[in-house]
């Protein structure tokens, strides 16, 4: 069976009608196709860098607030300089793209203008037959991030995972840092706050991402986190989300042969994400892929009992309670506190508000890191 | 418990006590009398009018009930038109032809009241385009029959993101589907040749993420051109609804608790030295036109509402202040619910803010826009968008609705052309000036079994999502757990399924659809890209000529942010020299740029 279709989605820049994009994403997973999804308000070069970086077969843009001439051409301009002219631009507007505006993006090198009344299946359709089939030549790389994704699509497409753990360990160049925890803990914000102290602090330093989410029935996965990422669309951060494509455990059968890769390829920090975890999950195991493991927790993890049962706890370096505003949160500190004790080896606990600007959690979290 | 879960306890002990006035007026015999007597007298006093036919009726009607219950019911239940709980309407009269020649023949015309306040207009239109110049013709096309004026300003996505026209990657979205303001001069340009500080002129502006910014601009343009005297005559109303973005528009610029803070620094200085001024306008429409059920529009507008009163209110603004000086904004749509849409809502926000925050008659009132749903509005055979907005105005007006737009028939494609905003703006004379459905009698359309059937079930289903929101712990707990984003995506796609089902008809997409698909000629209104340079060459000029004052003011304006003071009037100085995204862009580093929920 071949690789799953990756498409990046977007909305342009001041527009924020994500309405019909949310309803197509939906409908692209469904139908197995994986959709990495930027969100709204997203310039151009913000979409060309995310989908160089994943590497997709095109991005869908869904505009609805004017200027879709303009705005589209410019992302297959940018696409062109940048040496990226194979990943594809389609998209729509509902009735605010007329059909003498689309002739005029076709003539641009948009591939496709949908209008009003077009039917989801048609939608899918239409990704499946035209960037269905396998890229065989792929263009000489122009770019450090082009040649990385390039190489990474082909790890994540190749049969066979050669599992380079033992690899991991011995050449990598880069601290990677293993973020996990239950979904809705506020993984992916308290990254993004920690990307943005690592900017500041270091004004050369690079950092990559491996995100993860789940991939669901039918193959297809809603790959979500740049879209609620903020500091992290910059060009000194390397970001790729991988879909877990039918693997338990929190991240995806080519997670360590790429995150090799991107070990040894020149960045300072490697990080993470795995998707969110339960109670039994250990993703980057004893001794394993990464230098430091963080647990992101959410204050509402049920009664002190479960705590116990969270194998985590035993494996992580730092545990963070996030959402420390919320009322249960002095509780829960408390009790993983306790829990950690009973492990005897030196455990941080810090609590973070990871939404709040220059929050001093985080600060502190920043610093426990960066002198590790 | 929240203030929303005590709403709700009130509405449901208001209407309990309206059964027990019922009771009461049926077994005990005095109250019973006097209920009859104050029916009677009521009756009595409504003036009498008279159609071009030559029919004389009467300018409140009232329901032909005797029996002191059914009277009971209707007095505390209902209200009478401007008496609480403003079931019926928020004023005694609206949208009736004013008392004159009409009577002056009828032999009992001493009766009638000749001070009548002579009305606005209601009518209200929304326009935004090219150019500040562009926009400002526009208002002078739209407003020259009419003695008030009341403008209503749309802005292109870049102010509305309150970034500058110069920013990276936004020159094609200058001026497109709003008006391109970045500077105070550009102010002064949207407005010239309206007298800012007349009683017969006001200005709305749609705008909510850099809202306190662009008020600041507007009182900063009203005192270039009227002296700083102007400021307490201003009136207008400016959107600023925070809750509404992150639940359905997506313009938030700042993270949501220094939003509200920014916000309500503004509400408190226009309440203070601005009393003319609406600061917030409480908006349904965007959650509506996001996909949301009409039930959900209405229970996330009232609850929106009702958290920005706790709020206003804690920061020690008298509700009496503030609480007049709120409006709504609701989306009209024809599913059945708009019926009473707005009718529930007015009876639930009286009795919430007087029984809840203790508020007088004055902060009790729901005023409310109505804008016609451009949801309902399609592509396919575009003409029939005239039928569609119409009926959309009859159920407004149905609603009591205090002032009204109707879209533009040619609104899927484009910025609407003058042909149909013209059309659009006669819909609304044709429906109030020549038709007798509204313009003779209050209650003309008011109170039908299926109405009052409709009343229930809305009510009903607002006080449940009232609950479900109580139990994640309040409105601004409920927003960050996206709770009323994600009921309304599942909305807006269940919707679009149905469309796409049959379930839902729409004429020329899934029912009565020619073969050959319509490809409708339209004037599409298009910035040139000329205009747009030239916005970008004014502010180039602006930053030139103010570059030192504006690193003075927005050092001052980042100083008083981070100290958590009320930044108002320090964006008031800094809106003299500085463009909106120079004083987006400060605010930002002091207090972080919004994380977007999808």
């Amino acid at each position: 069976m071949p690789s799953p279709i990756r498409i990046l989605t977007a909305v342009p820049i001041c527009d924020g009608h994500d309405s019909a994009i949310n309803t197509i994403n939906l409908e692209f997973i469904r139908h197995g196709i994986e959709v990495i999804y930027l969100g709204y308000h997203r310039s151009v070069a913000d979409i060309v860098r995310a989908a160089i970086q994943e590497d997709v077969r095109a991005i869908g843009i869904s505009s609805y607030n004017g200027g879709h001439i303009e705005f589209f051409a410019a992302v297959v301009d940018l696409l062109r300089k940048k040496g990226a002219d194979d990943i594809k631009v389609f998209g729509g507007g509902g009735g605010t793209i007329t059909q003498a505006d689309a002739a005029i993006m076709k003539r641009k090198g948009v591939g496709k203008v949908f209008f009003a009344g077009t039917s989801l299946e048609e939608m899918v359709k239409f990704v499946h037959q035209r960037y269905g089939k396998p890229r065989t030549k792929r263009p000489r790389p122009k770019t450090r991030d082009q040649e990385l994704a390039q190489k990474l699509t082909e790890i994540e497409d190749r049969k066979k995972i050669r599992n380079s753990k033992f690899e991991i360990r011995n050449s990598r160049k880069a601290r990677v840092i293993g973020f996990t925890g239950p979904g809705g803990a506020g993984k992916t914000t308290l990254i993004d706050e920690l990307v943005l102290r690592f900017l500041n602090q270091d004004p050369k330093g690079r950092i990559a991402i491996l995100s993860h989410d789940p991939s669901v029935v039918g193959e297809g996965a809603l790959l979500g986190d740049r879209a609620t990422m903020i500091n992290s669309q910059d060009d000194r951060v390397f970001m790729r989300s991988m879909a877990t494509r039918g693997q338990a455990g929190g991240l995806s059968p080519a997670t360590h042969d790429c995150l090799a890769l991107l070990a040894r390829s020149n960045f300072d920090y490697v990080i993470i994400e795995t998707v969110g975890t339960g109670q039994e999950a250990m993703p980057f195991q004893k001794n394993g892929i990464v230098d430091l493991t963080v647990l992101v927790m959410n204050p509402d993890y049920g009664s002190r009992l479960q705590l116990q049962k969270i194998v985590m706890l035993d494996l992580a370096d730092i545990v963070v309670v996030n959402k420390s505003d919320l009322q249960r949160a002095r509780t829960a500190h408390t009790e993983i506190e306790q829990r950690l004790e009973q492990n005897r080896r030196s455990q941080q606990l810090i609590d973070t508000v990871a939404k709040r600007h220059r929050d001093p959690g985080v600060d502190r979290l920043f610093a426990l890191i960066s002198a590790y | 418990m929240s203030k929303l879960g005590h709403v709700v306890d009130a509405v449901e002990n208001y209407n309990r006590f309206v059964l027990d006035q019922v009771k009461r007026a049926r077994t005990d015999e005095k109250f019973g009398r006097e209920l009859l007597g104050r029916w009677n007298d009521i009756k009595a006093k409504i003036p009498v009018t008279r159609t071009p036919t030559g029919l004389p009726l009467p300018r409140l009607a009232l329901p032909e009930i005797v029996e002191p219950g059914e009277i009971a019911r209707y007095l505390f239940g209902e209200g009478l038109p401007g008496e609480f709980p403003y079931l019926n309407a928020a004023y005694r009269e609206m949208y009736l032809e004013p008392v004159r020649e009409i009577e002056s023949f009828e032999k009992n015309a001493g009766k009638v009241d000749k001070k009548l306040p002579q009305a606005e207009e209601p009518t209200r239109l929304f326009s935004g385009l090219m150019l500040a110049e562009d926009t400002n013709e526009r208002f002078h096309y739209l407003t020259r029959h009419q003695r008030t004026h009341r403008l209503s300003t749309a802005f292109d996505g870049p102010t509305l993101y309150g970034i500058d026209s110069d920013a990276d990657g936004v020159f094609g979205k200058i001026g497109e589907g709003g008006v391109a303001i970045d500077t105070v001069e550009d102010m002064v340009r949207l407005y010239d040749g309206f007298d800012l500080g007349s009683p017969n002129f006001s200005a709305s502006m749609t705008i909510s993420g850099p809202a306190p910014i662009i008020m600041a601009m507007y009182i900063a343009a009203a005192k270039r051109r009227f002296g700083p005297k102007v400021v307490p005559k201003l009136r207008g109303t400016i959107q600023a609804d925070i809750f509404k973005e992150v639940q359905a528009q997506n313009e938030t610029i700042f993270p949501i608790e220094p939003s509200l803070r920014f916000l309500t620094d503004m509400v408190e200085f226009t309440t203070r030295e601005m009393p003319r001024w609406y600061p917030i306008s409480i908006s349904g429409y965007h959650i509506g036109e996001a996909g949301s059920t009409p039930v959900q529009q209405a229970a996330y507008t009232l609850s929106n509402g009702f958290a920005y009163v706790e709020m206003f209110a804690g920061r020690g603004i008298p509700v009496d202040q503030f609480g007049p000086r709120l409006s709504f904004f609701l989306d009209c749509g024809l599913d059945a619910e708009y019926i009473a849409l707005a009718r529930v809502s007015r009876h639930i926000w009286a009795i919430g803010m007087r029984d809840v925050f203790g508020a007088g008659p004055k902060a009790q009132l729901y005023k409310l826009h109505t804008q016609t749903s451009g949801r309902s509005l399609i592509a396919a055979e575009f003409k029939n968008n005239l039928t569609r907005t119409a009926a959309e105005l009859v159920l407004a007006y149905m609603n009591a609705t205090n002032s009204c737009h109707s879209n533009s028939a040619d609104e899927p494609f484009t910025t609407p052309s003058e042909e149909w905003i013209r059309l659009a703006a006669h819909g609304q004379a044709i429906l109030l000036e020549e038709s007798g459905i509204f313009k003779h009698t209050m209650n003309m359309l008011s109170g039908s079994p299926g109405m009052k059937a409709v009343e229930r079930a809305v009510e009903a289903a607002i006080l449940d999502e009232f609950r479900e929101i109580e139990r994640l712990g309040g409105v601004l707990a409920a927003v960050e757990e996206r709770y009323q984003r994600s009921q309304i995506q599942n909305a807006a796609h269940r919707y679009e399924q149905q469309i796409y089902d049959g379930i839902r008809p729409i004429v020329g997409l899934n029912r009565y659809r020619d073969g050959a698909e319509e490809i409708p000629e339209v004037k599409l209104v298009r910035t040139p890209r000329r205009k747009q340079q030239l916005q970008v060459d004014r502010l180039a000029k602006f930053k030139k000529k103010n570059a030192e004052n504006a690193k003075r003011v927005l050092d001052k304006l980042a100083e008083v942010a981070d100290r958590g003071e009320n930044v108002f009037p320090a964006l008031l100085e800094a809106a003299e020299v500085c463009s909106l995204g120079q004083i987006t862009g400060r605010l930002q580093e002091v207090v972080g740029r919004f994380r977007p929920m999808v």
